[in-house]
Order: C-alpha cells, then sequence, then structure tokens
C-alpha cells in the first residue's frame, strides 16, 4: 500500500516506525532537520515542504497514493491536507491528528470528509479511564431526544463481569432495556447470536437506554474496587479531557491548576469538578486539602519534570495510585524509575490508532459507527409496511437489528412478543449494504 | 500672550469631562416626543365631556420646552456612554416635572401643591403607586387616566420606548438601555438594541392589551358588574408595570374575586423577565421558562410568601377560606411583584402580616421585568457568593465561579451586584431615618414602622405603606420636605442607583 505521511514528530516517526516494513511510504514536513534521520533508519522517501499545500501533496504522489495519514502537531494544516487528498484522489482514504475536539464533533456529525479523526486527548482520556477500571464509553451516539443511547466499550482482558464477558449471549445476564448490536474482534464484526459471548480485548456496541449503558459500564469493569476520588494536576486540554470522562463516570474530580485564569477557565467548564489554584507542590497546599486522601492522582502538567517532582511529593504524601502523562518518550522509564505506577504517552497512544487503522483496509470495522460498515437508521414504520403486527422474535434475520422503538414519544426496548405498529419510531443498527432494503421493508 | 490663552481655554476646556450639551440635546428630543403622549388623556376627557386644555396646555409647554433644549444646545448631537447616566438621569425627572403640568392646571384642590403634584407624577413614572390622593374618585375622569397611563409609560421605560421607534438612538443605545432596564445583566433579544426595545415593547403592549380584553370581557358577562372598559383598560396600565394605581379610592377591593385572581396572574406575569416571556410566547418555548433559575426561585418565593401569609391570616381568624387564600396570595404578590395594588385594608392585620409585607417589599421581581426593588437574582447572587465565602473560609485555593442558570457569573459582576444591594440597603435606612426625624421635627403623628414602611415602599417602588399611607390611605400627611425625599427615593428607586448615584461624584464630571 502505498501511504503519505505528513508530520515526522513524534507521532509522525511513530507510525513510520510501524508502517514501513509492509508499505511504500512518503513523509512530508516543514522542517528537514526532522526528515533526515528518519530517512537514514528507514526505507522511505521524504519531501521537505508544507504538505497542506497541492503542489507538495503532488509531488508525494498523492494521485497514486492509498492511504494519508496527516499527523503533524497542527490541525488545520491536518485538516486542509486531507481535504485537498480526497478532491485530488477520491478514492484515497485520510487520516487525520486533531487536538480541538470541536473538530471531532464536527466528524462524528459527517462535517468533515475524512475518514477517521484522532485526537491525542481523547485517547488519552480513555486510557486513562481504562487504567483507572472506569472503562468510558469509546463513542456514544444518543437518538430519540436521549432516550436511547449507542455505546461501544472495549472490553479489557482481565476484567469484566463474569456473568455476562465470557458467557454466551442467551446466558449472559445483559441488563435490562439493552442489547448487544455488534461485536468486533480483531478484524472481523461478529453477528451477536445467541451463541456467541463477548471475550476480553473485544470492542463492543450496545444499544440501550441510558440506564442500561450505565449498567453495562460497570459490567465492562466487572469488580475491581471502584474509585470514587481522583485528583489531577494541571489543567490543559489533556487534564480537561480526562476530567471530562472521568465526571461522566460519576468520579468526582479535584483538579490543581498553577495559572489563575486557567484555573478559572476549568472551573467554569466543568462544574461538576472541583477547582483549585495551587502549584500542587506545596505540602501546606497538599495537607490542607488532604490530597493524600485520593485514590489515585493524574499528572498532566506540561513539564514532564514538575509531573516527576509533584508525583514523587504526592506519593509521599499518601496517594496510593498515580498516572503520569508523559511529553518525552524517554520519561516513560524515568517515571517507572520513580516508582509511578503508569506513565502514559498521549502520541504514542495517538500513533498507534492511526496505525490500527492503516493496517488492513479492511480495517474501518474499527471506526464501526462512524466508518461507512454500519449505519444506524431512524425510521417511522409506514402503515403498509409488511412488517406491522409482526412479532419480534419472527422478523426475519438480514443483517439488522431492530434496538429500540418509540412509540408515543417513549421509548420501548422490545422483548420477542412485542410487535411492531405502524407509526412506530424504530432505530435500527444493521449493516450499511443493507440499509436501503432495511428501510423499504419498514 | 496668544500662547497663555491659549493654554488658559486648553485647560478649561478640560475640567469638565461631560458634554453637558450633547446630553441636554438629546432629553429635549426626549421630551419632546413625551408631549404627544398628553394627547392621550385629552381624548379621554373629551369623551367624558371634560376639559382637554389642561393637557393640551401641558403638551404645548413640553413640546415647546424640549424643543428650546434642542435649539439652544444645536449642532451636539453625539451622545457618548459617559453622558448616558445624565440622560437618563434627567430624562426621568424632566418626564415627572412635565407630567405633574396637567395635575397644576387642572383646579384640583388636592393636587394643588406643587409638591403634591410632583409627588403623585414622580409616584407615576417610576411605577410606585404611592398617592397623595385622598378621595381619587373626585378626580375628573382624563385626570385619572393620565395617572395610569404615566405607569403604563413608566413601566417598560420611556427611553427604552424611545430606542424602540427614534431614528437617532440608533448609536450608543445600549449604555442608556442598560442604565434604564433594571437587573444586572441585560439580555438581548435581537442582535441589535434597537431591535430589542421593541421586541419588549410588543410583549408588554400584547400583555397589557390581553388583560384589558379579559377584564371587560367580565364587564360584558356580569362576573363583575363594578369592571367597566375605563375601569379594566386603567388597570391593565398599572397591573403590567407593576404600577398599582387605581382610579377605585378602595383600589382592587372595589372588584369581585374573578378580577382579583385575574390580576394575581397578570402581576406574577409582569414581575417576571420579559426576555423569557418573549421566548415563551414568541419563540414558544416553555421549557425556558422551567429552565430559568431565576423564574424558579421567584415562583418559589411567591408560593413561600404567600402561605405564611394566608397561614397568618387563617389561625388569627382573619379570613378564612377562598377569601383568605385570595387576599393573602393577592397582598403577598403585589408587594413582592412591587404592585402596590390592595385587595383588603391589609393595615387592619397582625404585625407578623405586617412585617412579612414590608420584608417582601426588599424581594422585587425578575430581573428584566417591570418590577423595582433589589429583584430575585440578586438576592440569589448574594446567596450563593455568601455559601461561596464559607466554601473559601475552609479551602483557601479553591476557584468555583458562581453559576446563575448554568452559566459563569464574571466576578465583576457578582462585584457590582453587592455594592448595589449595599447600596440599596444603606439609601432605605437613611431615607427611613430622614423620615422619621422629619416627622419627629414637624407634629405629624408618624410611628418608627410606618417611616420604614415609607422609605421601603419608594425606593422598591412598591406603593402603599402603614398607618395613614397605608393601602387606602394617603400619603398627603407627610411634610412637603418628607415628600422631596420619597420623589428622590422613587427616582433613585426606578432606575436602580447607580445612573443617579454617579451624578454626585466628581469623578464622573472629571474629564
Amino acid at each position: 500500500m502505498k501511504i503519505v505521511v505528513i508530520g515526522a514528530g513524534q507521532v509522525g516517526s511513530t507510525v513510520v516506525e510501524a508502517l514501513h516494513d509492509e508499505h511504500e511510504l512518503t513523509v512530508i514536513d516543514l522542517d528537514g532537520s526532522r526528515l533526515g534521520p528518519l530517512s537514514y533508519r528507514h526505507d522511505i522517501s521524504t519531501i521537505e515542504g508544507n504538505g497542506a499545500t497541492r503542489s507538495v501533496l503532488l509531488e508525494a504522489g498523492i494521485k497514486e497514493a492509498d492511504l494519508l495519514i496527516a499527523c503533524s502537531s497542527r490541525d488545520e494544516p491536518n485538516l486542509i491536507a486531507a481535504m485537498l487528498a480526497k478532491k485530488l484522489n477520491p478514492r484515497i482514504r485520510a487520516v487525520v491528528r486533531a487536538t480541538e475536539v470541536e473538530y471531532l464533533e464536527a466528524w462524528h456529525e459527517r462535517q468533515l470528509d475524512v475518514d477517521l479523526v484522532v485526537s491525542s486527548e481523547i485517547e488519552t482520556a480513555y486510557a486513562v479511564s481504562r487504567i483507572l477500571g472506569v472503562p468510558a464509553a469509546r463513542q456514544t451516539d444518543v437518538f430519540a431526544e436521549g432516550q436511547v443511547q449507542i455505546v461501544e466499550f472495549d472490553v479489557e482482558a482481565g476484567a469484566g463481569n463474569h456473568a455476562v464477558i465470557g458467557r454466551q449471549l442467551r446466558e449472559a445476564r445483559i441488563p435490562a432495556d439493552s442489547k448487544v448490536a455488534s461485536i468486533i474482534r480483531g478484524d472481523s464484526a461478529i453477528v451477536p447470536r445467541g451463541a456467541e459471548s463477548i471475550e476480553p480485548g473485544d470492542r463492543v456496541i450496545v444499544i440501550g437506554s441510558p440506564r442500561a449503558a450505565q449498567e453495562w459500564s460497570s459490567i465492562i469493569a466487572g469488580d475491581r474496587p471502584r474509585l470514587d476520588d481522583v485528583v489531577i494536576y494541571g489543567g490543559g486540554r489533556i487534564g480537561i479531557a480526562v476530567a471530562e470522562h472521568l465526571i461522566r463516570q460519576n468520579i468526582r474530580v479535584r483538579m490543581i491548576e498553577s495559572d489563575r485564569d486557567r484555573a478559572r477557565l476549568v472551573a467554569e467548564k466543568l462544574p461538576e469538578a472541583r477547582v483549585f489554584h495551587a502549584t500542587g507542590v506545596d505540602p501546606d497546599f497538599l495537607e490542607r486539602e488532604r490530597i493524600g486522601q485520593s485514590r489515585a492522582a493524574i499528572f498532566a502538567m506540561r513539564d514532564d519534570a514538575k509531573n516527576h517532582y509533584a508525583a514523587t511529593l504526592a506519593r509521599i504524601h499518601g496517594v496510593g495510585f498515580t498516572i503520569a502523562i508523559v511529553h518525552e518518550p524517554i520519561s516513560i522509564e524515568v517515571f517507572e524509575q520513580a516508582g509511578v505506577d503508569v506513565a502514559v504517552n498521549p502520541r504514542q497512544l495517538t500513533a498507534e490508532e492511526l496505525v490500527r487503522f492503516a493496517h488492513d483496509p479492511r480495517t474501518q470495522q474499527v471506526a464501526m459507527l462512524e466508518g461507512d460498515r454500519y449505519e444506524v437508521l431512524d425510521v417511522t414504520v409506514r402503515a403498509e409496511s409488511e412488517l406491522v403486527n409482526t412479532r419480534f422474535r419472527d422478523l426475519p434475520m438480514t443483517g439488522a437489528l431492530i434496538g429500540a422503538i418509540v412509540r408515543n414519544g417513549k421509548a420501548i426496548f422490545p422483548h420477542g412478543d412485542d410487535v411492531l405498529l405502524p407509526g412506530d419510531r424504530v432505530i435500527v443498527f444493521t449493516e450499511a449494504r443493507r440499509a436501503a432494503e432495511v428501510e423499504q421493508a419498514l | 500672550m496668544i500662547s497663555s490663552a491659549r493654554l488658559r481655554r486648553a485647560v478649561r476646556r478640560d475640567t469638565i469631562g461631560v458634554d453637558v450639551g450633547a446630553a441636554l440635546n438629546l432629553i429635549g428630543a426626549l421630551v419632546r416626543y413625551l408631549s404627544l403622549a398628553f394627547l392621550f388623556p385629552a381624548a379621554i376627557a373629551l369623551g367624558y365631556g371634560e376639559s382637554p386644555w389642561p393637557f393640551l396646555a401641558a403638551a404645548a409647554i413640553t413640546a415647546a420646552s424640549g424643543f428650546a433644549l434642542e435649539r439652544v444646545t444645536r449642532g451636539k448631537e453625539q451622545v457618548g456612554t459617559r453622558e448616558g447616566f445624565l440622560v437618563v438621569a434627567l430624562t426621568w425627572a424632566f418626564a415627572a416635572g412635565f407630567g405633574c403640568l396637567p395635575y397644576l392646571f387642572s383646579g384640583e384642590a388636592q393636587l394643588g401643591n406643587p409638591a403634591n403634584a410632583f409627588f403623585e407624577s414622580m409616584s407615576g413614572f417610576t411605577t410606585t403607586g404611592s398617592s397623595v390622593l385622598t378621595d381619587s374618585e373626585a378626580l375628573p375622569q382624563g385626570l385619572l387616566m393620565w395617572r395610569q397611563f404615566t405607569q403604563w409609560l413608566g413601566g417598560m421605560g420611556i427611553i427604552v420606548l424611545a430606542l424602540a421607534v427614534l431614528p437617532r438612538l440608533r448609536v450608543g443605545g445600549r449604555q442608556l438601555f442598560e442604565s434604564e432596564v433594571p437587573g444586572p445583566e441585560v439580555e438581548r433579544l435581537a442582535t441589535s438594541i434597537r431591535e430589542t426595545a421593541r421586541r419588549l415593547w410588543v410583549v408588554y403592549i400584547a400583555l397589557t392589551g390581553v388583560l384589558a380584553a379579559l377584564l371587560y370581557g367580565y364587564a360584558v358577562a356580569g362576573v363583575d358588574e363594578r369592571m367597566s372598559l375605563y375601569d379594566a383598560v386603567a388597570h391593565a396600565f398599572t397591573t403590567m408595570p407593576t404600577g398599582g394605581f387605581s382610579p377605585q379610592r378602595e383600589s382592587l377591593a372595589a372588584f369581585g374575586a374573578a378580577t382579583q385572581w385575574t390580576v394575581i396572574v397578570f402581576m406574577v406575569v409582569a414581575g417576571t423577565n420579559f426576555a423569557l416571556l418573549y421566548a415563551v410566547l414568541v419563540r414558544q418555548r416553555a421549557r425556558s421558562l422551567l429552565r430559568d433559575e431565576e423564574f424558579r426561585v421567584y415562583l418559589a418565593l411567591v408560593a413561600v410568601a404567600s402561605f405564611v401569609i394566608v397561614a397568618e391570616l387563617i389561625t388569627e381568624g382573619i379570613l378564612e377560606g377562598e377569601a383568605a387564600v385570595r387576599h393573602g396570595l393577592f397582598q403577598a404578590v403585589s408587594m413582592l411583584t412591587t404592585t402596590g395594588y390592595a385587595s383588603v385594608d391589609f393595615n387592619e392585620w397582625t404585625t407578623l402580616a405586617a412585617v412579612g409585607l414590608v420584608g417582601l417589599m426588599f424581594i422585587g421581581g425578575s430581573a428584566g421585568s417591570t418590577a423595582g426593588s433589589i429583584k430575585v437574582v440578586r438576592h440569589l447572587l448574594i446567596g450563593k457568593s455568601l455559601r461561596r465565602e464559607l466554601d473559601v473560609a475552609v479551602h483557601p485555593d479553591v476557584i468555583s465561579p458562581l453559576r446563575f442558570s448554568g452559566r459563569p457569573v464574571d466576578e465583576k459582576t457578582l462585584r457590582a451586584v453587592i455594592a448595589f444591594v449595599l447600596l440599596y440597603v444603606g439609601l432605605f435606612a437613611a431615607g427611613a431615618l430622614v423620615l422619621t426625624i422629619d416627622a419627629a421635627i414637624g407634629d405629624q403623628v408618624v410611628t418608627p414602622f410606618e417611616a420604614i414602611a415609607a422609605a421601603a415602599t419608594t425606593l422598591g417602588n412598591v406603593g402603599p405603606g402603614f398607618g395613614f399611607a397605608g393601602p387606602f390611605g394617603s400619603f398627603e400627611p407627610f411634610s412637603d420636605f418628607s415628600k422631596a425625599v420619597m420623589i428622590v427615593l422613587m427616582w433613585l428607586g426606578r432606575l436602580e442607583i447607580v445612573p443617579v448615584l454617579v451624578l454626585f461624584t466628581r469623578r464622573y464630571w472629571r474629564a
């Protein structure tokens, strides 16, 4: 496969390292000094120039390329490059690294014509909440004014409630008002029939009520002791993203930010968090606020050295579990040496997510809901549909799953004996190629 | 020599930082337009076979004065933000001044004293509703309708009206708008201030029309035989601005239960933020009503206040059944929204009820409503800020922005709110003290409670006080000096103190 990579920084280098063996790579960067070492180490071609310009993209052979990975550190050039590439070569798939959450949201709502947007902040937040044993949903789509949710979870190895995970679905105790829509294992999607089971390492997609989605969250978490109090050092973008995720899981978050204006901004953005204006290395402050009693602390300040010092001090004060967000790869070893429990590298995570997409052309399944393999339809049943008054257990299985019906404004999660009535609004999870078929049948 | 003369001129020009000429020019224009307002009572007078001359003469004098003021200051048509305070404060003083001309010209003995006439006029424009009349029903219909009409004009604000219709106020209107519309923060209904002002007036006119139609419907249907078209319009004119004037000597006690219940509902509506009413009525967003924090607290306050008053009335055996609920609710709502109607002479109720009603005068309706006093949002913000102070006492490093309806409130706004409440309470205390001292110097019998109630009712733009100034009484017995004090209190209260008070600071006038 021919791949064009824009950006030869930490993320770009990691991407190149992972892909150079199997694929033909062209790397573009504004800074020639970063390209040199890379091209000595790996067999790739390099171009010094602005990847967001047409001439440079053409020079890189964008017309013959299969994939563009735009992973420079700046969002807008990445997006412009992806959009230009799509115009120059309609066949190409484009993956973009973006830090701004707004871009991610716009892409979720299909307002950005790219195949995948990966945000370091969000990936870091997922990683942290997985490490803390409070798996946040990777993605939540909301239907029928919030009464129906479609949620995507990663099932960690060695975790999960054994009444559900590892059991055949027909025997598993699945929360009421919810259904498993799909199980993704490796590169393939499994239709969740009764004989199938959810295994550690899978990614599951669930349709259900908001309450059922919460229950699923605790099923995925398993019987690990639940955290209730976390301290985050640093109210930067990563700190905020992590805080938002943890708050959504009903965890009490305290945040320490040393800049007063920034602290105020964070406090305005996150009403549920307690925000302190402090350096985090003042022993009086740590003592006064009983920081040592928190179950876990996350160090997301901009400077690795500061994180290192603060983490050590927090451990002395009695914080049980420490996670450091690192910016330089070498810092991981330093932190491990210093006794920090986990070091998370956002750039590493971003690169991994980008590479996942590149590994196999069929891996669009990874980006399940947002990709074009699956679709969620929200349709109203016509009176003349043949399926009206059919019991759910008798509906023909055509690769589609009715997750919920909205009758008189209320969401119902149907069982086998329920029947479909004309005028029902149904939320259907279906393979994209069957979408038209399903729509016609209803 | 030339250079020193220039220097002297340059120095002199810098000593005053407010363009008084420009301010007066704009005031002149506003006054000139105000003269049109006299035509309405003149028409009523003609319709009732009374002399329209007091109104026509007042209109002529007002128009001529406005015109002259504009003429003298010609060429200074640009007002800046600094002049805004002067324009707003003086416009209201001038409106009350010219508005009292018909009272003086009518030859009516009750209003012959200029202090009385000015008091009545200021009480009208500021939607206070305190009256010096001892027998309002003796007045001609035209003059009574003018009283009602001044409240209606003052309710949504004469400057807001001018912003909506006068083309010359297209620039720099924001400052004027914010000085006149009550509440700490002005919510815009449209991108332009002009369109916002228009929409506010449209809602205001529409609600007044609905109320007048309803009340007149009671007259036609025979539900309330005391009601007439005249009374329907007159009371609609003073309910929507939370004014409280009534052509009837016995205020709303003259009417039946149906009318009183209707007026209760409309008083509550008038005490609601008009931006919110616009969202609900025009944009059909009924949900925004319950999502609005101030509105919820406002309703809760109405409920709690009414419950206390009703419970007191029933346990003390003053009233019972539906009458107790109706009168308790009516008085509580009337005081809380600073309307000032009475459905019964609450002067004769117990001390607890009286103290409770005076306490309600300090609440006021919502920001952006026509109500006076401190307003619910300020109470709410101060409560939250005090709670935060307790938090900060324990956790000195915590940063917790106050939130109002989910949105963060910046510290500047909060400081202004605290300053306003301190000023309000201070002015109330000073006013009550001066009234008490003045009563002691003269021979009037004013109890301390009555003096306190009089200061609270005028500063809060409520209306009735206690004792001789009770709901069916009159402010006439107060000395002229006391009346002057109360006139200033009404003026300060309507403009929410700051635009008036800054005029008395040196920093305002300095460059």
